[in-house]
Protein backbone atom coordinates (compact mmCIF):
# COMPACT_ATOMS: atom_id res chain seq x y z
CA UNK A 1 0.00 0.00 0.00
CA UNK A 2 2.83 2.38 0.92
CA UNK A 3 4.65 1.91 -2.41
CA UNK A 4 1.57 2.79 -4.39
CA UNK A 5 0.86 5.78 -2.18
CA UNK A 6 4.44 6.98 -2.42
CA UNK A 7 4.18 6.75 -6.19
CA UNK A 8 0.99 8.80 -6.05
CA UNK A 9 2.70 11.31 -3.77
CA UNK A 10 5.59 11.69 -6.17
CA UNK A 11 3.21 12.25 -9.13
CA UNK A 12 1.36 14.83 -7.05
CA UNK A 13 4.55 16.70 -6.17
CA UNK A 14 5.79 16.62 -9.76
CA UNK A 15 2.57 18.05 -11.12
CA UNK A 16 2.62 20.82 -8.56
CA UNK A 17 6.00 21.90 -9.84
CA UNK A 18 4.48 22.26 -13.34
CA UNK A 19 1.68 24.43 -11.93
CA UNK A 20 4.15 26.53 -9.91
CA UNK A 21 5.99 27.47 -13.09
CA UNK A 22 2.86 29.03 -14.63
CA UNK A 23 2.66 32.85 -14.42
CA UNK A 24 -0.03 34.55 -12.27
CA UNK A 25 -2.83 36.42 -14.06
CA UNK A 26 -4.02 39.07 -11.59
CA UNK A 27 -5.75 41.38 -14.06
CA UNK A 28 -8.15 38.64 -15.11
CA UNK A 29 -8.79 37.78 -11.48
CA UNK A 30 -9.44 41.39 -10.40
CA UNK A 31 -11.93 41.80 -13.27
CA UNK A 32 -13.68 38.64 -12.14
CA UNK A 33 -13.79 39.87 -8.53
CA UNK A 34 -15.48 43.12 -9.65
CA UNK A 35 -18.08 41.29 -11.75
CA UNK A 36 -18.72 38.81 -8.92
CA UNK A 37 -19.28 41.71 -6.49
CA UNK A 38 -21.93 43.15 -8.82
CA UNK A 39 -23.50 39.71 -9.26
CA UNK A 40 -23.65 39.20 -5.47
CA UNK A 41 -25.17 42.62 -4.97
CA UNK A 42 -28.00 41.78 -7.37
CA UNK A 43 -28.37 38.32 -5.83
CA UNK A 44 -28.82 39.78 -2.35
CA UNK A 45 -30.75 42.94 -3.10
CA UNK A 46 -32.44 42.25 -6.48
CA UNK A 47 -35.49 40.46 -5.08
CA UNK A 48 -35.90 42.93 -2.20
CA UNK A 49 -35.73 45.89 -4.60
CA UNK A 50 -38.31 44.31 -6.95
CA UNK A 51 -40.66 43.55 -4.05
CA UNK A 52 -40.19 46.99 -2.54
CA UNK A 53 -40.86 48.77 -5.86
CA UNK A 54 -44.01 46.63 -6.34
CA UNK A 55 -45.11 47.56 -2.82
CA UNK A 56 -44.59 51.30 -3.44
CA UNK A 57 -46.32 51.20 -6.86
CA UNK A 58 -49.37 49.36 -5.49
CA UNK A 59 -49.54 51.61 -2.42
CA UNK A 60 -49.33 54.79 -4.53
CA UNK A 61 -51.90 53.39 -6.99
CA UNK A 62 -54.35 52.59 -4.19
CA UNK A 63 -53.80 55.92 -2.44
CA UNK A 64 -53.65 58.39 -5.33
CA UNK A 65 -54.87 56.79 -8.59
CA UNK A 66 -57.70 54.57 -7.42
CA UNK A 67 -58.38 55.21 -3.73
CA UNK A 68 -60.69 52.49 -2.48
CA UNK A 69 -63.51 53.53 -0.14
CA UNK A 70 -65.49 50.39 0.74
CA UNK A 71 -64.42 48.55 3.89
CA UNK A 72 -64.04 45.25 1.98
CA UNK A 73 -61.78 46.92 -0.59
CA UNK A 74 -59.68 48.62 2.08
CA UNK A 75 -59.27 45.28 3.83
CA UNK A 76 -58.27 43.74 0.49
CA UNK A 77 -55.72 46.49 -0.18
CA UNK A 78 -54.34 45.96 3.32
CA UNK A 79 -53.98 42.22 2.74
CA UNK A 80 -52.14 42.78 -0.55
CA UNK A 81 -49.72 45.29 0.94
CA UNK A 82 -49.23 43.29 4.14
CA UNK A 83 -48.42 40.16 2.12
CA UNK A 84 -45.75 42.05 0.21
CA UNK A 85 -44.26 43.59 3.37
CA UNK A 86 -44.15 40.14 4.98
CA UNK A 87 -42.38 38.76 1.90
CA UNK A 88 -39.79 41.58 2.09
CA UNK A 89 -39.18 40.72 5.77
CA UNK A 90 -38.68 37.04 4.89
CA UNK A 91 -36.21 38.00 2.16
CA UNK A 92 -34.18 40.07 4.65
CA UNK A 93 -33.99 37.06 7.03
CA UNK A 94 -32.98 34.90 4.08
CA UNK A 95 -30.10 37.25 3.21
CA UNK A 96 -28.98 37.21 6.84
CA UNK A 97 -28.94 33.40 6.80
CA UNK A 98 -27.13 33.31 3.42
CA UNK A 99 -24.45 35.64 4.76
CA UNK A 100 -23.92 33.31 7.71
CA UNK A 101 -22.60 30.67 5.31
CA UNK A 102 -18.95 31.54 5.69
CA UNK A 103 -16.48 29.52 3.68
CA UNK A 104 -13.69 30.43 6.08
CA UNK A 105 -15.21 28.28 8.83
CA UNK A 106 -14.72 24.53 9.23
CA UNK A 107 -16.36 22.27 6.66
CA UNK A 108 -18.78 20.79 9.18
CA UNK A 109 -19.89 24.21 10.44
CA UNK A 110 -20.29 25.52 6.88
CA UNK A 111 -22.27 22.42 5.90
CA UNK A 112 -24.58 22.92 8.89
CA UNK A 113 -25.12 26.61 8.08
CA UNK A 114 -25.81 25.69 4.45
CA UNK A 115 -28.34 23.05 5.48
CA UNK A 116 -29.98 25.58 7.80
CA UNK A 117 -30.21 28.11 4.94
CA UNK A 118 -31.72 25.66 2.45
CA UNK A 119 -34.18 24.32 5.02
CA UNK A 120 -35.31 27.90 5.55
CA UNK A 121 -35.58 28.47 1.77
CA UNK A 122 -37.58 25.25 1.45
CA UNK A 123 -39.89 26.42 4.23
CA UNK A 124 -40.37 29.76 2.44
CA UNK A 125 -41.18 28.09 -0.88
CA UNK A 126 -43.38 25.40 0.62
CA UNK A 127 -45.30 27.29 3.32
CA UNK A 128 -44.70 31.05 3.37
CA UNK A 129 -44.94 31.83 -0.36
CA UNK A 130 -48.29 30.01 -0.82
CA UNK A 131 -49.71 31.83 2.25
CA UNK A 132 -48.56 35.18 0.87
CA UNK A 133 -50.04 34.38 -2.54
CA UNK A 134 -53.35 33.37 -0.92
CA UNK A 135 -53.41 36.63 1.09
CA UNK A 136 -52.53 38.65 -2.00
CA UNK A 137 -55.15 36.85 -4.12
CA UNK A 138 -57.85 37.26 -1.48
CA UNK A 139 -56.99 40.98 -1.25
CA UNK A 140 -57.06 41.31 -5.02
CA UNK A 141 -60.53 39.73 -5.34
CA UNK A 142 -61.82 41.81 -2.41
CA UNK A 143 -60.95 44.98 -4.33
CA UNK A 144 -62.49 43.95 -7.67
CA UNK A 145 -66.17 44.52 -6.65
CA UNK A 146 -65.44 48.22 -6.03
CA UNK A 147 -63.34 48.43 -9.19
CA UNK A 148 -66.23 46.89 -11.19
CA UNK A 149 -68.34 49.96 -10.33
CA UNK A 150 -65.94 52.14 -12.32
CA UNK A 151 -64.84 49.74 -15.06
CA UNK A 152 -66.52 47.84 -17.88
CA UNK A 153 -67.31 44.17 -17.26
CA UNK A 154 -64.91 42.90 -19.94
CA UNK A 155 -62.07 44.79 -18.25
CA UNK A 156 -62.81 43.12 -14.92
CA UNK A 157 -63.08 39.69 -16.59
CA UNK A 158 -59.76 40.30 -18.35
CA UNK A 159 -58.03 41.31 -15.10
CA UNK A 160 -59.48 38.31 -13.21
CA UNK A 161 -58.57 35.80 -15.92
CA UNK A 162 -55.06 37.19 -16.33
CA UNK A 163 -54.60 36.93 -12.55
CA UNK A 164 -55.43 33.19 -12.76
CA UNK A 165 -52.81 32.77 -15.48
CA UNK A 166 -50.25 34.60 -13.33
CA UNK A 167 -51.28 32.33 -10.43
CA UNK A 168 -50.58 29.20 -12.51
CA UNK A 169 -47.16 30.57 -13.52
CA UNK A 170 -46.37 31.39 -9.87
CA UNK A 171 -47.38 27.84 -8.85
CA UNK A 172 -44.97 26.39 -11.41
CA UNK A 173 -42.16 28.73 -10.28
CA UNK A 174 -42.71 27.84 -6.60
CA UNK A 175 -42.78 24.11 -7.39
CA UNK A 176 -39.51 24.45 -9.29
CA UNK A 177 -38.02 26.38 -6.35
CA UNK A 178 -39.02 23.67 -3.87
CA UNK A 179 -37.51 20.97 -6.11
CA UNK A 180 -34.25 22.90 -6.43
CA UNK A 181 -33.99 23.49 -2.68
CA UNK A 182 -34.74 19.79 -2.01
CA UNK A 183 -32.01 18.77 -4.46
CA UNK A 184 -29.46 21.09 -2.84
CA UNK A 185 -30.48 19.94 0.63
CA UNK A 186 -30.07 16.27 -0.32
CA UNK A 187 -26.60 16.93 -1.77
CA UNK A 188 -25.30 18.92 1.20
CA UNK A 189 -26.78 16.44 3.71
CA UNK A 190 -25.09 13.60 1.86
CA UNK A 191 -21.76 15.48 2.04
CA UNK A 192 -22.22 16.22 5.74
CA UNK A 193 -22.98 12.54 6.40
CA UNK A 194 -19.87 11.53 4.45
CA UNK A 195 -17.92 13.88 6.67
CA UNK A 196 -19.18 12.61 10.02
CA UNK A 197 -19.65 8.91 9.29
CA UNK B 1 -4.94 50.74 1.95
CA UNK B 2 -6.21 49.21 -1.30
CA UNK B 3 -2.65 48.88 -2.54
CA UNK B 4 -1.69 47.08 0.69
CA UNK B 5 -4.65 44.75 0.25
CA UNK B 6 -3.60 44.02 -3.31
CA UNK B 7 -0.01 43.34 -2.26
CA UNK B 8 -1.09 40.99 0.52
CA UNK B 9 -3.59 39.24 -1.75
CA UNK B 10 -1.06 38.81 -4.53
CA UNK B 11 1.48 37.38 -2.10
CA UNK B 12 -1.10 34.93 -0.65
CA UNK B 13 -2.15 34.04 -4.20
CA UNK B 14 1.40 33.40 -5.40
CA UNK B 15 2.15 31.20 -2.40
CA UNK B 16 -1.01 29.12 -2.45
CA UNK B 17 -2.32 29.13 -6.00
CA UNK B 18 -0.47 25.97 -7.13
CA UNK B 19 -1.83 24.05 -4.13
CA UNK B 20 -5.38 25.35 -4.71
CA UNK B 21 -5.35 24.62 -8.45
CA UNK B 22 -3.90 21.16 -7.89
CA UNK B 23 -6.65 20.37 -5.36
CA UNK B 24 -9.31 21.69 -7.74
CA UNK B 25 -7.91 19.55 -10.56
CA UNK B 26 -8.05 16.50 -8.31
CA UNK B 27 -11.55 17.37 -7.20
CA UNK B 28 -12.97 17.79 -10.72
CA UNK B 29 -11.09 14.75 -12.04
CA UNK B 30 -8.60 16.65 -14.15
CA UNK B 31 -11.02 18.96 -16.01
CA UNK B 32 -8.65 21.91 -16.30
CA UNK B 33 -11.18 24.56 -17.35
CA UNK B 34 -13.56 23.72 -14.47
CA UNK B 35 -10.60 23.56 -12.07
CA UNK B 36 -9.49 27.02 -13.20
CA UNK B 37 -13.00 28.44 -12.63
CA UNK B 38 -13.18 26.77 -9.24
CA UNK B 39 -9.77 28.06 -8.17
CA UNK B 40 -10.79 31.59 -9.22
CA UNK B 41 -13.96 31.20 -7.14
CA UNK B 42 -11.77 30.21 -4.17
CA UNK B 43 -9.54 33.26 -4.54
CA UNK B 44 -12.59 35.52 -4.78
CA UNK B 45 -13.61 34.18 -1.34
CA UNK B 46 -10.02 34.76 -0.15
CA UNK B 47 -10.13 38.37 -1.46
CA UNK B 48 -13.50 39.04 0.20
CA UNK B 49 -12.34 37.71 3.57
CA UNK B 50 -8.69 38.68 3.65
CA UNK B 51 -9.33 41.78 5.76
CA UNK B 52 -11.24 39.61 8.29
CA UNK B 53 -8.38 37.14 8.69
CA UNK B 54 -7.45 37.25 12.37
CA UNK B 55 -4.48 34.91 12.29
CA UNK B 56 -6.11 32.29 14.55
CA UNK B 57 -4.73 29.70 12.14
CA UNK B 58 -2.07 29.90 9.43
CA UNK B 59 -2.95 31.30 6.00
CA UNK B 60 -2.46 27.79 4.64
CA UNK B 61 -5.06 26.20 6.97
CA UNK B 62 -7.41 29.11 6.30
CA UNK B 63 -7.07 28.64 2.54
CA UNK B 64 -7.57 24.88 2.87
CA UNK B 65 -10.86 25.60 4.64
CA UNK B 66 -11.98 27.92 1.86
CA UNK B 67 -10.85 25.43 -0.79
CA UNK B 68 -12.66 22.47 0.76
CA UNK B 69 -15.87 24.47 1.40
CA UNK B 70 -15.92 26.02 -2.08
CA UNK B 71 -15.31 22.65 -3.74
CA UNK B 72 -18.16 21.08 -1.76
CA UNK B 73 -20.46 23.99 -2.60
CA UNK B 74 -19.63 23.42 -6.22
CA UNK B 75 -21.16 19.92 -5.84
CA UNK B 76 -24.32 21.53 -4.45
CA UNK B 77 -24.45 24.09 -7.25
CA UNK B 78 -24.00 21.59 -10.05
CA UNK B 79 -25.88 18.69 -8.47
CA UNK B 80 -22.73 16.67 -8.95
CA UNK B 81 -19.19 17.17 -10.13
CA UNK B 82 -18.85 16.97 -13.89
CA UNK B 83 -16.93 13.89 -14.82
CA UNK B 84 -14.32 13.78 -17.52
CA UNK B 85 -14.99 10.66 -19.62
CA UNK B 86 -12.24 8.05 -19.49
CA UNK B 87 -11.65 8.43 -23.25
CA UNK B 88 -10.98 12.14 -22.76
CA UNK B 89 -8.53 11.36 -19.98
CA UNK B 90 -6.79 8.85 -22.26
CA UNK B 91 -6.67 11.40 -25.08
CA UNK B 92 -5.11 13.95 -22.76
CA UNK B 93 -2.54 11.34 -21.77
CA UNK B 94 -1.64 10.70 -25.40
CA UNK B 95 -1.33 14.43 -26.10
CA UNK B 96 1.13 14.62 -23.23
CA UNK B 97 3.09 11.73 -24.70
CA UNK B 98 3.39 13.68 -27.95
CA UNK B 99 5.89 16.00 -26.37
CA UNK B 100 4.04 18.53 -24.17
CA UNK B 101 5.55 19.44 -20.82
CA UNK B 102 2.70 17.74 -18.94
CA UNK B 103 3.55 14.77 -16.80
CA UNK B 104 2.24 11.60 -18.50
CA UNK B 105 0.91 10.16 -15.28
CA UNK B 106 -1.17 13.20 -14.33
CA UNK B 107 -4.50 12.13 -15.86
CA UNK B 108 -4.16 8.74 -14.13
CA UNK B 109 -3.40 10.54 -10.88
CA UNK B 110 -6.61 12.58 -11.08
CA UNK B 111 -8.54 9.59 -12.38
CA UNK B 112 -7.59 7.57 -9.30
CA UNK B 113 -8.41 10.40 -6.87
CA UNK B 114 -11.62 11.13 -8.78
CA UNK B 115 -12.90 7.63 -8.12
CA UNK B 116 -13.18 8.43 -4.42
CA UNK B 117 -16.23 10.24 -3.07
CA UNK B 118 -16.04 14.06 -2.85
CA UNK B 119 -15.11 14.38 0.85
CA UNK B 120 -12.53 11.57 0.65
CA UNK B 121 -11.01 13.21 -2.43
CA UNK B 122 -10.41 16.43 -0.50
CA UNK B 123 -9.02 14.60 2.54
CA UNK B 124 -6.54 12.53 0.55
CA UNK B 125 -5.40 15.62 -1.34
CA UNK B 126 -4.62 17.33 1.97
CA UNK B 127 -2.62 14.21 2.93
CA UNK B 128 -0.76 14.46 -0.40
CA UNK B 129 -0.07 18.08 0.54
CA UNK B 130 1.64 16.69 3.68
CA UNK B 131 -0.88 18.14 6.12
CA UNK B 132 -1.01 16.48 9.54
CA UNK B 133 -4.13 15.10 11.27
CA UNK B 134 -4.53 18.21 13.43
CA UNK B 135 -4.56 20.54 10.45
CA UNK B 136 -7.03 18.35 8.50
CA UNK B 137 -9.17 18.06 11.61
CA UNK B 138 -9.17 21.87 11.99
CA UNK B 139 -10.16 22.32 8.36
CA UNK B 140 -12.97 19.76 8.47
CA UNK B 141 -14.22 20.41 12.00
CA UNK B 142 -14.04 16.75 13.04
CA UNK B 143 -11.83 15.04 15.66
CA UNK B 144 -8.23 14.10 14.76
CA UNK B 145 -8.95 10.46 15.69
CA UNK B 146 -11.83 10.47 13.25
CA UNK B 147 -9.52 11.95 10.61
CA UNK B 148 -6.98 9.18 11.20
CA UNK B 149 -9.60 6.47 10.76
CA UNK B 150 -10.89 8.14 7.61
CA UNK B 151 -7.43 8.48 6.08
CA UNK B 152 -6.71 4.82 6.76
CA UNK B 153 -9.97 3.83 5.04
CA UNK B 154 -9.34 6.16 2.09
CA UNK B 155 -5.81 4.85 1.58
CA UNK B 156 -7.18 1.30 1.48
CA UNK B 157 -9.82 2.30 -1.06
CA UNK B 158 -7.23 4.16 -3.11
CA UNK B 159 -4.99 1.09 -3.09
CA UNK B 160 -7.80 -0.98 -4.65
CA UNK B 161 -8.44 1.74 -7.26
CA UNK B 162 -4.74 2.04 -8.16
CA UNK B 163 -4.40 -1.74 -8.47
CA UNK B 164 -7.45 -2.00 -10.72
CA UNK B 165 -6.23 0.97 -12.83
CA UNK B 166 -2.80 -0.64 -13.23
CA UNK B 167 -4.43 -3.89 -14.40
CA UNK B 168 -6.49 -2.07 -17.08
Amino acid sequence: MNNNFEELQSKWDNNKKTIESQPSTFNELYKLIKSKERENYFFYYGTISTLFITFVVIALFLIYVAPVKAMLSRLGAGLMLLGLLFRIGIEIISIYKAKRINNTESTLKTAENTINFHQFRKFIHQIISPIIIILYTAGFYMITPEFSLHMQLWNIVLIDVSYVIIGVILFIVIRKGVKEEMGKLREIMRLRNELIE
Amino acid sequence: MLKNNNTLFESVYDQHHPMVLQMCLGFVKGDSSTAKDLSQEIFIVVWNNLSKFKGASSYKTWIYRITVNTCLQFVKKDGKVKTVPTTEIENKASVAEDGSTENNNIPQLYKAIGELNEVDRLIIMMVLENQDYDCISEVLGIKPTNVRVKIHRIKKRLEIILKSNNNE
